[in-house]
């Protein structure tokens, strides 16, 4: 008889090999779309049904482009004009969800999440497929629409109508449409039976499934340099979204100007340099991103409980890595010597 | 055991570590580049250097492959945001010219990461 550790050499040996079979080919598709880059993965038996179920994708997020677009003439600059004369909008059904849905997480967001600051965005020149490294607005320009105060709070919304009593309201839904197009995506892609896929849209996702017997495995970037910050594998169906200063910004006289604007400054936030969320809806998870950049570091604690974000990474100057108990739990920090806090969600 | 069995033994010690290396641990670096031009998509090495000159929406865009890692060096939008994003290397990273609609991602033999959040 041969020595025990002689059979269980050759059944390692043959292990490693068996579980090193050919990962599971997954159908890529990338479209220009919704004022990005949106990259489809699928891992689906049937090739013709997925082609056909991305194809059904697409015409959803352009319709959702066209449809909420804020500087393009769209319906939603249409609403806007009708908002500005004071009159009352007659809505449909899907609107009204999105808005509900959009007046919902600002309420909970102590208003940090603010998509009626459409004309703040436009001043500061981030209405625009490619703003130039031109003069950032006047410390007067700014003051006079902070003066004007909009918000969700304005806006009175029955399932039929919308209307304003702040003349000023100019919805930019930059903050929560990409958010709403992925959910959509997923959807269209559920309902054309495939269980696992990711989309990605200008680097926020929802995954849904596997890839085969492992799970989808999300590298988040360093919001400085190269390379990632840290890994996470999702789990079921999960959307992680980051707000960066490093995503959209200009220069000027070499300072630079990012593209979240803090609605009670009127500045670029300044208190992080990234935030990431993970949650399984994605327009909460694209709001909740953008309004826990804007509270910083003293404040995300609080505004993430009161949303309901349980899995938060902010990353400040410093490079300082804070982060809720439960996604401590999720993220595998990527990078040496990094300097991280677990905070609890009550603060 | 008989020396046909040592020699059995000695292959599979010497197997072992090869596997291992070669199935589970795997080069981050990419070897070669997608770009997308609107809808078309174009696989380039990343083992020559050389220089592309891609006409897109806008005009053109000049992107440099050098050592293994290539980058956008001109574009003719306004923020120059794809030039700032420097040298791509790794496998999954990307920059994208979105008014010019082009896009260059690195491709690895198996890329580490199925998406990138940023």
């Amino acid at each position: 008889m041969k020595p025990l550790w002689l059979s269980l050499l050759l059944i390692t040996t043959l292990g490693i090999t068996a579980c090193s079979e050919a990962p599971p080919q997954v159908h890529k598709a990338k479209l220009f779309t919704l004022g990005t880059l949106v990259d489809i993965s699928v891992l689906h038996q049937d090739e013709a049904a997925t082609q056909q179920a991305v194809a059904i994708v697409e015409s959803e997020l352009a319709i959702i482009n066209r449809q909420w677009h804020a500087w393009r003439d769209s319906p939603l600059t249409t609403i806007n004009k009708q908002l500005a004369q004071g009159e009352t909008v007659t809505i449909d059904a899907a609107t009204y969800r999105f808005i509900k849905q959009a007046q919902t997480l600002a309420a909970d967001s102590n208003q940090l999440f603010n998509p009626t600051i459409g004309s703040l965005v436009e001043r500061w020149g981030f209405h625009s497929d490619d703003r130039p490294n031109s003069a950032p607005p006047t410390k007067e320009n700014i003051d006079e629409l902070l003066k004007q105060a909009p918000s969700m709070a304005n806006i009175t919304l029955t399932e039929t109508t919308l209307s304003s009593n702040n003349p000023t309201v100019q919805f930019d839904f930059g903050a929560f449409g990409k958010g709403y197009a992925i959910d959509r995506a997923i959807e269209q892609l559920k309902q054309a039976g495939i269980e696992n896929a990711i989309v990605n849209a200008g680097g926020d996702l929802r995954a849904i499934g596997s890839k085969g017997k492992q799970p989808w495995r999300i590298g988040v970037r360093h919001p400085t340099s190269a390379g990632v910050i840290a890994a996470i594998e999702t789990d079921g169906d999960e959307s992680v979204f980051t707000s960066g200063n490093y995503e959209r910004f200009f220069d000027f006289e070499g300072k630079r100007y990012h593209h979240i604007i803090d609605p009670r400054s009127g500045y670029p936030a300044n208190n992080a340099i990234s935030v990431t969320v993970i949650h399984h809806n994605a327009a909460t998870a694209d709001a909740a991103a953008t309004a826990l950049f804007i509270a910083g570091v003293d404040e995300w604690p609080q505004i993430a409980q009161q949303m309901g974000i349980d899995k938060v990474m902010l990353i400040d100057e410093a490079l300082t890595i804070y982060m809720t108990p439960q996604m401590a739990q999720r993220i595998h920090i990527e990078i040496d010597d990094a300097q991280s806090k677990v905070i609890g969600n009550d603060g | 055991m008989t020396r046909a069995d040592y020699c059995a033994v000695l292959f599979a010690a010497l197997l072992l570590p090869y596997l291992y290396i070669s199935q589970w641990t795997g080069s981050e670096a990419g070897v070669a580049a997608s770009i997308m031009n609107g809808g078309q998509t174009t696989q380039v090495s990343l083992a020559h250097d050389h220089t592309l000159e891609i006409d897109g929406a806008l005009g053109t865009s000049i992107i440099k492959i050098e050592d293994g890692k290539i980058r956008f060096v001109a574009s003719p939008c306004l923020g120059k945001q794809c030039i700032h994003s420097g040298w791509l290397q790794h496998a999954g990273e990307f920059a994208a010219c979105l008014p010019n609609r082009i896009s260059v991602a690195v491709l690895g033999e198996e890329p580490r990461f199925d998406s990138i959040n940023f």
